[in-house]
């Protein structure tokens, strides 16, 4: 294949740029990773900066791993971001294209509905009295359905549904296709790189989960990890005066959010293939 | 009586907490079951609290001491973030339902007692004798709103801030430790100026702190308190913004600032930033509490760092107005919980919660247990006085369940032996003494505003953006717009009907 | 389509009531495939969000916990709350600081995230696209207590990164984070390091949903790749672009309680104090949830003013969400 000269400048231009930003976030994100893996001492020594460590130790990890409730925790997490997502997915999808129907009568009533919680809540009190009344306290329901749908992610999806090609559907219903079936078996394949983000939206959101289960949640042994990890970060903040409060270093901090999100930054590379180009139409229509 | 009160403690169990349904539960099949059955069940009691590092309750020792002890089941949850926190007391009031026991500010007391949510505790004070002689009576009327007890607080805290100064930079500057505030802040430029590292570098400060904490001794010096604060002074009781010596103390530390020995960024400290500049060695005095200086952790921190560093706690410089190190404030309290109005309804329960406080505050009792542990494994008694094994980390956040406090003294001697001397020294510093704690906010007062105010101008003050000339336009429209006077007003009087002022 | 052109002369001609609730029914039974799966969700709509709504009423009472929401009596004047609000002498800074933050956000949250999803749908190389993708998406994760801790590493001028160059290179240290005069940009700045990679993940989902055979074409007719970005990539993701910019719009008051509540400190608040964090600050110490709610409210008419306000100008152009 022969190349312009402007392709190549354009080649260029675009590498360069992806580059810094690629190095922009590289070097914080490497100074975290180092400082949870130098003893404290050295980081000091080096005024709070290090980038590459002159001396490792995973004395961080193996504390938190052995000696506090992450791994109990770590176990509550994966659960509510699994069965929290499967729910959050489906009453989405459901949702999602049903409005993406132009000629669904009273849609724009249900989009409005929708829109409108994106703006006006009724607030902590009420909400807590629904969460009680509906005996969810102390369960992990209580940290998976007050957020069962996001009003933002349902007009994602919805406006990812707008743009599938209107003859999909008329030659599914020439069918006799029945709408379960449509939305199962020809928009679910078309749709996966909306899946995949809006899934991802949700898994995050589940596992950075924090607010529910501090209001919701007092049994000490159904706390997510982001709980655990709030603790450790808040005593650097607001730290208690009291003589007893053992501060956990940077090391034990920075050591902790690399254990929160190491699970949901390694997953993102496997769902990148799915955002190719013009993958899935191309696919289809071939 | 007796069917009644065991029916109680058989509902209590039953409900796990919950507020006012427990009557649904008062059904023949369940008075029937057998009465020993029904006394062997333990009360479930919840109590939610600030803290941090409680264990699980399978790994929870203490939990476990007093759930034997007293046969309850206890359930505590502690919020590391004390928004967090106001939050979910707040829901939880609002939603009916309430903890058995729970930590409150002296804002939270006084709304919540004045809506009726709190158990007013004045006509069950023989019950809680051993808590009241353990807290003292002082202690007892800091929990009190209009003339009721609602609050138990914990007995008195002791000030643990101190000047702390770099030995090994005077000696290598050949400084002596500074007795007045002209010489701190001449020792303050010389570690500046003079490279005391030794590195080559102009990258050492002399002064550090937490924001305008690290001014206290300055201010001491003048006599005067923290802005905002309230004193005595000459028989009256004065706030310190008024005070005349204020200009004077701002002047001097305008200087300091001025000539560029002071942390740059003090204001913005927020947490332990300062004590982490100490450590990394980028100041040489700072104003701190001894347990960031001296345990064992940072002390290797500071060795790590630099092996010759020495840091050495100080006396207050003295100034004009005397010799102060900063303030403490004797209204306040380390804490105090309060129990809920409903627990009325369930005698039996409210006897555990009693029962629990007094066994905490039992110095023959349970007191031990929630300072330093079980008796022979984190601890041993030695001619009555304890003495930590080395398994006293495993129990570590047993503070967490001193709900009526401890003796102070004698409990940081013991628990932190290393520190002892620099415990009494920061203790027998003269301090001034501040009355905010028994000042409640007047209606229609927003001190959120007038603080923002305050702090603001008085860093325009320091910064020297704003001369000092300006002071008293200042404190006019702190008056005038921050609605201060209001404020000044009530607090005097409140002050004068506790007999202060003369 | 069938659907649709019966029914256009049932709705013209004016039918009787009865009538007319026939057709209605009718066709709503046509769509009740539809209804079935929208009936989860509205019922979720209903019992989590709608049904709590009656507590926005205590910004018009005296919120009393005791006498719970419906129980409290009324605030009076009912604008009590607003007025209290309003009467702040800091009300005007604290409105223009939200707003200017908030704009700052807007504008920046929105563009680089685009430009960074073009640029790494034109990446031909997969490894670095990979790379780079994945890296910056990794700063989303840290919290600001941390991005706090990395700002000042690198910003402090006790020994911030930045401000050693700048002494080693004989100039001043510069307050960075101190100074009114840096401060929204330290804001901004970390906002956008934040959430760059984030924020473009939708950008490049939506792009994957691009038809090639367009990109052929124009690739036969000899279009440049800036001609391709323009005329093709950017309207195969203007209704996504679109769409955020109009729900961003409703959160205009919002300008970032948790990235200013730890980044702040009393020399910035002149440019830095925000609706949100006074709230937190009045609420925290008077317990005013009245108050809170008060101003909650004004911010939610504000964004719904907004939100129908920009989604009637985007259908002029053909989007738009409803």
């Amino acid at each position: 294949m022969v190349k312009s000269l402007d392709d190549k400048i354009f080649n260029g231009v675009v590498y360069v740029i992806l580059g810094l930003c690629g190095l922009a976030a590289i070097l914080p994100m490497l100074y975290v990773v180092s400082v949870s893996i130098t003893p404290f001492g050295e980081v000091l020594r080096n005024g709070g900066f290090i980038l590459f460590p002159s001396e490792i130790t995973f004395s961080a990890y193996k504390t938190l791993l052995t000696e506090s409730n992450i791994p109990k925790a770590f176990q509550i997490t994966v659960l509510i971001t699994v069965i929290g997502t499967a729910v959050n997915l489906i009453l989405t999808g459901l949702m999602a294209y049903p409005l993406s129907r132009k000629n669904l009568p009273a849609r724009k009533f249900f989009l409005l509905m929708i829109v409108f919680t994106l703006l006006f809540s009724g607030g902590l009190i009420p909400t807590y009295l629904v969460v009680k009344s509906m005996g969810l306290l102390d369960s992990i329901w209580a940290m998976i359905l007050p957020n069962a749908v996001w009003s933002f992610n349902v007009l994602i999806m919805k406006s990812f549904f707008e743009g599938l090609p209107e003859e999909l559907f008329e030659s599914a219903r020439m069918d006799g296709a029945k709408e379960f079936r449509i939305l199962l078996q020809i928009v679910t394949p078309l749709s996966i790189p909306v899946l995949l983000t809006v899934g991802l939206f949700y898994f995050v959101g589940h596992w950075n989960e924090f607010f529910q289960a501090i209001f919701y949640v007092t049994d000490r042994t159904l706390f997510p990890l982001q709980v655990i990890v709030r603790e450790i970060l808040m005593q650097s903040q607001q730290p208690l005066e009291n003589a007893e409060n053992i501060m956990p270093t940077q090391t034990m901090q920075m050591a902790s959010v690399m254990i929160a999100s190491l699970p949901v930054i390694v997953i993102y590379p496997f769902l990148q293939k799915h955002f190719t180009k013009g993958m899935l139409l191309g696919s289809i229509k071939g | 009586m007796l069917t009644i009160s065991l029916l109680g403690a058989l509902l209590a169990g039953c409900s796990g907490g919950g507020g006012s349904e427990t009557n649904e539960g008062n059904t023949p099949s369940n008075t029937a079951k057998p009465s020993n059955e029904v006394s062997s069940k333990p009360i479930k009691l919840e109590i939610i609290e600030t803290g941090n590092n409680l264990p699980t309750p399978d790994k929870d020792i203490i939990k476990k001491e007093l759930d034997t002890a007293l046969n309850i089941d206890l359930n505590l949850t502690v919020y590391p973030s004390g928004d967090d926190y106001a939050n979910q007391l707040n829901v939880r009031m609002s939603s009916g339902n309430f903890p058995d026991l729970f930590m409150v500010s002296r804002q939270q007391l006084i709304q919540f007692s004045e809506q009726g949510l709190l158990l007013d505790i004045t006509p069950y004070m023989d019950k809680l004798q051993q808590t009241v002689d353990y807290i003292g009576e002082d202690s007892v009327k800091k929990g009190m709103v209009d003339g009721k007890v609602y609050g138990v607080s914990k007995s008195p805290q002791i000030p643990y801030n101190t000047l702390w100064i770099r030995k090994d930079w005077l000696d290598k500057l050949k400084l002596t430790v500074p007795t007045t505030v002209e010489q701190l802040k001449e020792v303050a430029e010389a570690f500046t100026t003079q490279d005391p590292d030794g590195n080559g570098k102009p990258d050492t400060y002399g002064l550090t702190g937490g924001k305008m904490g690290a001014f206290s001794t300055v201010l001491g010096a003048f006599g005067v308190g923290m802005p905002g604060n309230f004193y005595e002074k000459d028989g009256a009781v004065v706030n310190a913004l008024y005070d005349p010596a204020m200009k004077d103390a701002l002047a001097l530390i305008q200087q300091m600032i001025g000539s560029g020995s002071v942390d740059p960024e003090l204001l913005a400290n927020s947490g332990l930033q300062h004590q982490e500049k100490a450590i990394k060695g980028q100041a040489g005095i700072v104003y701190i509490d001894w347990p960031n200086m001296t345990k064992e952790q940072f002390v290797e921190q500071i060795k790590t760092v630099n092996p010759n560093a020495e840091w050495l706690q100080i006396a207050a410089p003295s100034g004009p107005g005397g010799q102060f190190d900063g303030s403490w404030d004797i209204g306040a309290t380390p804490g105090r919980f309060a129990i809920p109005k409903a627990l009325e309804k369930e005698p039996e329960k409210l006897q555990r919660v009693f029962d629990l406080l007094n066994y905490v505050s039992n110095p023959d009792g349970g007191s031990l247990l929630v300072q330093f542990g079980v008796k022979d494994t984190h601890f041993t008694l030695d001619n009555g006085k304890p003495k930590m094994t080395d398994k006293a980390g495993d129990v570590g956040y047993s503070w967490l369940y001193q709900f009526t406090g401890r003796p102070e003294m004698e409990y940081l001697q013991a628990k932190f032996a290393m520190q002892s001397d620099a415990i009494k020294f920061a203790n027998d510093q003269p301090r001034i003494q501040v009355l905010n704690g028994f000042i409640d906010n007047p209606e229609g007062f927003n001190p959120a505003d007038a603080d923002r105010y305050i702090e603001e101008e008085i860093a325009k003050f320091i910064y020297n953006k704003r001369p000092i000339s300006e002071y008293d336009a200042f404190i006019k429209t702190l008056e005038t717009s921050m609605n201060y006077k209001a404020f000044l007003d009530s607090a005097n009087e409140q002050l004068k009907a506790l007999g202060y002022g003369g | 389509m069938e659907a649709d052109q019966s029914l256009l002369p049932a709705s013209r001609i004016q039918p009787t009531p009865q009538k007319r609730l026939q057709a209605v029914l009718r066709t709503a039974w046509r769509f009740r495939a539809f209804y079935l799966m929208l009936l989860p969700g509205v019922i979720y709509f209903i019992i989590f969000r709608y049904f709590p709504m009656y507590g926005v009423i205590i910004a018009f009472k005296n919120f009393a916990i005791m006498d719970g929401i419906t129980g409290s009596a009324w605030a009076d004047p009912w604008y009590k709350h607003f007025k209290e609000f309003y009467q702040s002498p800091y009300f005007s800074q604290l409105l223009s600081n939200t707003l200017l933050i908030s704009c700052y956000k807007l504008i920046w949250g929105t563009f680089p995230p685009i430009i960074l999803a073009l640029l790494l749908n034109e990446c031909r190389v997969r490894w670095l696209k990979s790379i780079v993708q994945t890296l910056t998406y990794l700063p989303h994760f840290l919290s600001w207590v941390i991005i706090f801790g990395i700002l000042l590493t690198l910003f402090s001028q006790n020994g911030g990164l930045v401000n050693r160059w700048i002494v080693e290179a004989g100039g001043e240290s510069i307050p960075f984070l101190t100074s009114t005069d840096y401060f929204r940009s330290i804001l901004v700045g970390s906002e956008v390091w934040q959430n760059l990679g984030w924020g473009a993940i939708i950008y490049l989902a939506a792009m994957a949903s691009i038809d090639p055979t367009l990109y052929e074409a124009a690739k036969v007719d000899g279009a440049s790749r800036l001609r391709m970005i323009w005329h093709i990539s950017l309207p195969g993701i203007q209704s996504i672009i679109v769409l955020l910019f109009i729900l961003k719009l409703g959160h205009l008051l919002d300008a970032g309680f948790d990235q200013i509540y730890i980044l702040y400190n009393i020399q910035v608040y002149p440019v830095a104090d925000i609706l949100d964090t006074w709230v937190y600050r009045t609420g925290l110490q008077q317990l005013n949830f009245s108050l809170a709610s008060a101003v909650g409210l004004f911010k939610s008419l504000i964004g719904l003013i907004l939100v129908l306000g920009a989604n009637r100008l985007a259908k002029k152009w053909g989007e738009g969400i409803w």
